[in-house]
Order: structure tokens, then sequence, then C-alpha cells
């Protein structure tokens, strides 16, 4: 950790030399020219508007959910439900454009919104009452309940919730123009990045200045040091892990109603557990979180265009991924190590 | 004099900008004790570690007897005969005695049983030493004096010529002190080398044969035993004089309770307590004496509203400062020094500037800085305000601690082993403020394993064995070291009839 903040340049274009080395690897092993996938790799992230549009469409819900981890992580706690998290909010946000479809745009949004961030909260705040009143391991617990959300969802729209008008095909009726999150015209860039964006800043200003910030850093630091001084921590673990749980479920509903219409089971492309990792990588600090999630978009883009085009496996977008994130921790290890060990 | 078996040759040992050991040039022999003395961070551990191969030295060299090429790491140390006793022990509290051997043992076989010869080996070392000790016992229910002696077990069990103790006695009663000491010299009767490490003149003087002093990395003199006094042997190590001066108590002169404890009963992991009652006067010092591990802890941690009480009351000047349920939200309004500053009493991540101001910084105020001339005053090195506290050595942490506690006006002190792992001079400013605090009105509860300190300066001493306060003597001149240790051990009848 501390090479890396002594030597942040360094350590990043050595994680960049090593990801790209191992992603131009990666596709010669697949038979394909390397450089020119790579470089096709760029023109898809970022190459016109639609791209772009593609790009930040990516990017919504991996930062919503990297901030949803990051809030618990600044307290010590590690979550691993944002995708339960992000479910949760779709149901309950869905539910509600489906109790009263009929609400102009401007009732119904920010209800819908109040909702989603209502199931996603009250997802964060079991765990999180499991962990202060009972001492349960809030990682275990997030993940388990992943399961749960996830297959409630398909239960919901393969049952109660599945619209008559679709011929079968589980999914819900299509939101009305009401309930449609408001985008940028003609891509689809929505209101979910500025609230991800807004929240991200908004979060920085709350951990690191102020009265709370110096309190949570007290209980992460040493709990029973805080408690010795009348810090509460089950006060806290309960308040982060609610709120984390409501900015996940602001993205299960996001990506309902803005990007695919409707719910349906495919709404997360493992989004909760992309977001963990950027949340790791930015050491739960927001502002380090908003550049990483973009650039993880770009590559979850790129490489969904890539396997369009050409014809690289659908598990490529994936394994770009892992690449990426096992280089980025893998290189400022080695780096450190390899600074102790010419220091001696 | 036996033969040599190693020997540093102007060996420098450097982290960054630290010098921890400059040029030391020492003989490690066979048959005898070496005691290492020295104040914290004088080099002493670090010296030691430099043999056992925890690092290679910056430079200088160090020629172990049978090994031409230098030791490369501990398992190397370990394979020429070289083995150490960490003031942590390295062992596994959940695995009986028996099975912690015989992962430390080298020859292990892959089947192991009861019966089988492995078995028979690992233990008679055991059954030499401490024949009372149940190879079936899981560790966690032994002693820390046991636990002692089953990891010096596992360093004897690899047939060791050199044996390197690391604060052996820190953590023991002076009864498993002794036992320790007889230990010590047996050893280097059946000819192996004992290094010993300590800051404690007891141990020099009761098993060394060869002393070497440590100051500031460097050492500054080897003497064999007998030919310095022990005076002389702490001028040295201080580079100063220094006499260790306990104010004798005063008679409290207004008897009037402020630290009040009711019934209290509590519980927590592996010990209760049990309906102890005590009252501590306004500037009146009680001292808790008992054997490590007779509920110590637990009582500190529910007087400082820590662990929840299961009955009765912790009161300060009338109002209630224990918790009575885990959730409750309280803080403690005591001075309070913990056992183990790293873990309970600092966040390693915070300044230390901060984690004088912890009070304000829970109670969400700003802190103004004016904290820091404490730094100054407690002597804490490096005093920096805007320093890691997770960068200071554990003595220095301690000092930290003693700064925020006793750095202002309290009502009330409780402070639990307060001088651990100090060095003279610094268990005197703690000692000093401490008692300065009584003479200011605050009611002092202190909780040591020092008998000696205790006698010289609290007003009562109170033992607690098994959890309660068997005894609460008043330290009137006639008290006496064997007294209390009787009454500590659970002899107090017999004693008394004698």
């Amino acid at each position: 950790m501390s090479t890396v903040m002594r030597f942040p340049l360094l350590a990043s274009v050595l994680t960049a030399a090593c990801f790209l080395a191992l992603a131009a690897a990666f596709f010669a092993a697949l038979g394909k020219p390397p450089f020119e996938m790579l470089s096709s790799l760029v023109v898809y992230a970022l190459g016109d508007a639609y791209s772009i549009s593609q790009t930040f469409a990516k990017m919504t819900p991996i930062l919503l959910c990297a901030l949803a981890v990051a809030v618990p992580g600044r307290l010590g706690l590690i979550s691993v439900g944002a995708e339960g998290q992000l479910h949760a909010g779709a149901i309950l946000g869905t539910g509600l454009v489906l109790l009263a479809p009929e609400l102009p745009g401007v009732v119904l949004i920010p209800l819908m919104l109040i909702a989603a961030a209502i199931g996603g909260g009250l997802y964060g705040w079991v765990p999180g009452m499991l962990r202060a009143r009972l001492d349960v391991n809030e990682t275990i617990v997030t993940l388990l309940m992943n399961y749960v959300s996830v297959l409630l969802v398909s239960a919901l729209v393969f049952g109660p919730w599945r619209d008559p008008a679709s011929q079968g095909w589980p999914a819900t009726m299509k939101f009305p123009q009401g309930a449609v999150l408001p985008a940028v015209p003609d891509t689809r860039i929505h209101l979910g990045l500025l609230v991800g964006v807004l929240l991200a800043v908004g979060l920085h200003l709350f951990f690191n200045h102020g009265k709370w910030a110096q309190k949570i850093r007290i209980l992460a630091g040493n709990r029973k040091v805080g408690e010795m001084f009348g810090l509460s921590y089950a006060f806290w673990v309960v308040a982060l892990m609610s709120v984390g749980g409501a900015i996940a479920g602001i993205a299960g509903i996001a990506e309902v109603s803005a990007i695919q219409g409707r719910l349906q089971p495919t709404i997360s492309l493992g989004y909760g557990l992309t977001g963990f990792l950027v949340a790791w990588l930015a050491r739960h600090q927001p502002l380090v979180i908003l550049p990483i999630s973009l650039f993880v978009g770009a590559l979850v883009a790129g490489s969904d265009a890539l396997q369009l085009f050409a014809k690289v496996p659908a598990a490529s977008a994936v394994i770009m991924q892992g690449l990426l994130f096992a280089t980025a921790l893998a290189v400022p290890g080695l780096l450190a190590r390899w600074r102790t060990y010419r220091d001696r | 004099m036996g033969e040599v078996l190693a020997r540093f040759d102007a060996v420098t040992m450097q982290f960054g900008d630290l010098v921890a050991v400059d040029k030391a040039s020492l003989e490690i022999r066979s048959g005898e004790v070496l005691a290492v003395l020295g104040e914290n961070g004088a080099g002493k551990s670090t010296l030691m570690k430099l043999l056992y191969g925890v690092f290679p030295p910056t430079d200088g060299t160090i020629v172990v007897e049978g090994c031409p090429d230098g030791i490369s790491g501990p398992a190397e140390a370990l394979r020429q005969g070289i083995g150490m006793v960490f003031q942590h022990f390295s062992q596994l509290p959940a695995l009986s005695v028996r099975d912690n051997l015989l992962l430390a043992w080298p020859k292990t076989p892959f089947w192991k049983s009861r019966r089988n010869r492995a078995t028979g080996d690992v233990l008679s070392k055991l059954r030499d030493m401490a024949p009372a000790i149940d190879p079936d016992t899981p560790v966690h229910d032994l002693s820390v004096g046991e636990q002692q002696i089953v990891e010096l077990v596992k360093v004897l069990n690899i047939q060791a010529r050199i044996v390197i103790l690391d604060e052996p006695t820190s953590v023991l009663t002076p009864a498993e002190t002794d036992r320790l000491h007889g230990f010590i010299c047996q050893l280097a009767a059946d000819g192996v080398a004992v290094v010993l490490i300590t800051h404690k003149l007891r141990d020099v003087e009761a098993c060394a044969d060869r002393i070497a002093v440590m100051r500031r990395g460097a050492i500054v003199d080897v003497s064999y035993r007998g030919e310095r006094s022990m005076q002389e042997i702490v001028t040295l190590m201080m580079g100063k004089t220094v006499d260790r001066k306990l104010p004798s108590p005063q008679p409290a002169t207004n008897p009037v309770d402020r630290l009040v404890l009711q019934y209290v009963s509590a519980q927590a992991a592996g010990m209760r307590l049990r309906d102890i009652s005590l009252a501590v006067g306004r500037g009146e010092v009680v001292g808790v004496a008992g054997v490590a591990g007779n509920g110590q802890t637990l009582l500190a941690e529910v007087v400082a509203g820590i662990q929840p009480v299961t009955y009765g009351e912790v009161l300060l000047d009338g109002e209630r400062i224990g918790r009575r349920r885990p959730g409750e939200t309280l803080s403690t309004p005591l001075g309070y020094i913990p056992e183990q500053p790293r873990e309970n009493a600092t966040v390693e991540q915070l300044s230390l500037a901060d984690n004088l101001a912890l009070r304000d910084l829970a109670e969400g105020n700003r802190t103004d800085g004016s904290t820091s001339d404490l730094l100054c005053r407690f002597n804490v090195n490096p005093p920096v305000p805007d320093k890691r506290a997770g960068t200071l050595s554990g003595g220095n942490l301690q000092k930290l601690v003693s700064a925020r506690e006793l750095g202002t006006p309290r009502p009330a002190i409780l402070a639990c082993y307060p001088t651990m792992g100090l060095d003279l001079a610094a268990i005197e400013l703690v000692y000093e403020h401490m008692f300065a605090q009584a003479a200011a009105g605050a009611a002092v509860l202190w909780i040591s394993e020092d008998l000696d300190d205790l006698l010289a300066a609290a007003h009562r001493i109170a033992v607690i064995r098994e959890g309660a306060i068997v005894a609460l003597e008043t330290n009137d001149g006639t008290l006496t070291r064997d007294r209390i240790g009787a009454l500590m051990a659970g002899m107090a009848s017999v004693s008394e009839a004698a």
C-alpha cells in the first residue's frame, strides 16, 4: 500500500503495461491478431458517440455498486451483497411502478427511486443488524442473500408479475414513459450516472471531513477504543450497511427503468461483483472509484462489442475483466515486495 | 568457560535511517548463560534475530561454529541447533500440548499416534522439565508460564546448542519466574549456550554468567558475573544513574469514596468476576495484586465500561459508569491505561495527535493541537504529532497512552499493568504522573504484577484470585511480599497458621 502511495505513477504504468501484455497474449491464444484486437477494443469503447454512450451505460451500475461496497468498507466491513441489493432495489422499485403506472413522471420517478433505495437498504439492513446484534459475519450473510433476491426476481417475472402480453417471455410489462429515467437524447446515458457521480462526491466529503468521518475512522481502526469513548459500533454497522444497500438498490432500478425498460432476470451482468472489485481496487475511496469504474465500464462495453463483431467467445469480456483485476492487485504488491527486497 | 559457538564481528543492522544495531561484537559460548541487558529499543532483540537469521545484517559478519556459510534464515538456524523463544508465542491454542510439540518437530512422521516413538521423543523433554503439564491439555487452558515452558520445550526438542529467550519473564508471576531461572541454569549446566534477552535486573542476578549491556544499538559493556555491581550495570544501561524513587504512601487525608464497585459480577470468555466490592477514596491508591489470568483484565474492562456487568454497579462519585448490556453506548470518564495498548487503547491508522485527542474526536469536537506538548512531556519517541501511531514501538505506544490518560486531570485512574514493557526512566515517569493524579484527588485503582512497587506506593492492596477479591490489606508497613504472595497463591490460611 505504501508503495502505491509513494509511486502511484510507476505502479499504474506497470499495471497498464502488464494488463495490455496479458490481453494481447489472450487474443493471440485465441488465434486472433492481438494488436488489431486491442485497438478495436479501444475503438469499440470510445470510438464514436454510440460507443461512448455504451461505456457510460455500463459504468453507471458498476459505479453505484462499487460505492455500495465502499460505504460499509469504510468501517472495515466486507460486503459482497451489492448484487442482491441491486435486485432487491429493482423489485421494490418495479413494484411501485406496477402499483401506480399512471402517475406523472415527476412524481413517479422520485417515488420509484426512493422505493428502490428502501428495497436495497432493507437488504443491507438485515446483514447489518445480524452483524451488530449477533456478531454474524456480514460477508457470508450478504453472499448468501444474493441468491435469494436474484431468484426472487425470477420467481416474480415467471409468476405474478409476468406481462400477459409478452407471450410467455419472463418479464414484467414495459415501463410507462413516466417511469423511465431521463437520459441524454439518443444515448443510454441516464440520470443514474448523475446520481452516481453526485453520490461519489458527497460520500468523499462525508468520509473525509467533519465529525462523523472522525468517528467512523476511530471505529474502523479500533472498535474497542471507539466504544470505550462512547461511540456505537452497532449503530454505524447498521447505518452504513443500509446506506450501501440503498445505493445498490438505485443501481438496480436504474438498469430496469433506463436500460431494460422492464424487470426481467438478466438486469445485472454481474455488476455487484464487478463493483466489489472496483471498490477494493480503489481502497474504498469514492473519488478513486469514479475513474476506475469508467475504465472498467469501457472495458466491458468494448469487449461486448468485440464479441459481436470480431467473433471472440462470449466469455472474453469476463476474462478481460479478470485479467485487469488480477494485474491491478498483483503488480503493486509485487512492486512493493521488490522494493523492500531492494531496500535491504 | 565453554567453546565459542557463535561470534558477532562488528555487526551493524540498519532499518532505513534507524541504526538498530551498531558495530556489535560478541561471543556466545556453550554452557554459559549470557544476559543481553538493555532498555526498550536498545537493539537486544534485533541483535539476536540476526543470529536466528530473521534478516541478514547490513554490515559485519556472524560466524556460527560448524556453519561457515552463515545462517540464511530461521529454518537454517533450527537445523544448526539455534532456537529462539519469542515474546509472542507461536502456538495453536486449540490443539493439545502434544500436538503443538509434534507440529514444531521436524522429524514428526506423517502418521502420528499416542504410542509411536515420535510422540515419546517429543514428550520426554516436557516430562523432564514440567511433569505437571498433561500433554493432552489444550494449550489455551495452560497458564502463560506453562505456555512458555511448552515453547521452550519446542526449542529444546530440536537439540538446540544455542537457545535464545526474548524477554521470557515479562509475562510470568514471581513463582513462575523463579522456576524459569532454574530451568535456564539447568540448561547451561547441560552444556547449552543460553542467551537471555531482558531488561529486568532480577533475571540477571538470578542466572547470568556473563552480562552484555546494550545502549542505543551498541554493546557498551561485557562483564562476568560479580565483576560489576548492579548499580554499575544500571548506570551503563541507562547512561545515567537512576534510583527508582516511589513516594511512600501518605495516609489519604480525606477518605471520601469516589470509585465504588458494589457486588460486581461479570462474565467473559473463560473468566468470571464474582461479587466484587471495593471502594477507592479520594486521593487513595488501591493496588490489585494477583497471579496473571485471575480476572484482572476483566475487572479492568468492567470498571472501564467495556464489558457489561451481569450484576452490581460501578460508580464514580455516585454516578453509574459500568455498562449494563453490550450494546449500550457509554464514554468512560476514567483515565484508563489498559494492558496491550496497541490492541486496547490506540487507533494505529490515526496520527499521534489524533490518538491523544481521541476523546474529543469521538465526541465530534475539533482538536486544537494543544495536546502536542504531551508528546515531549512523556518522552514519546519520535515526538512527531503527524506520525501514524502504528509505526511506534510497544514502549512508545504505552507512553502515548499514558500521556493521553494521565496528562490531564481525571476524577479517577484505572491502570492495568501500566509499566509493562517500559524502561526504567519511563516507568518512573508513569508512576510520577499517576501518583500526582492521586495527590490531586483522583481515586487510583492500580492493577500490577510488581509486588515491590505495589508495596512501596499503594495505600491498600487487594488480592484477586479466581475472579474474586480474596483479601484487602492496608499497607501500613507490616505487609510483606511473602504475605501477598501467599494470598495470591491461595495459601493464606497456611501462612496465617505459620
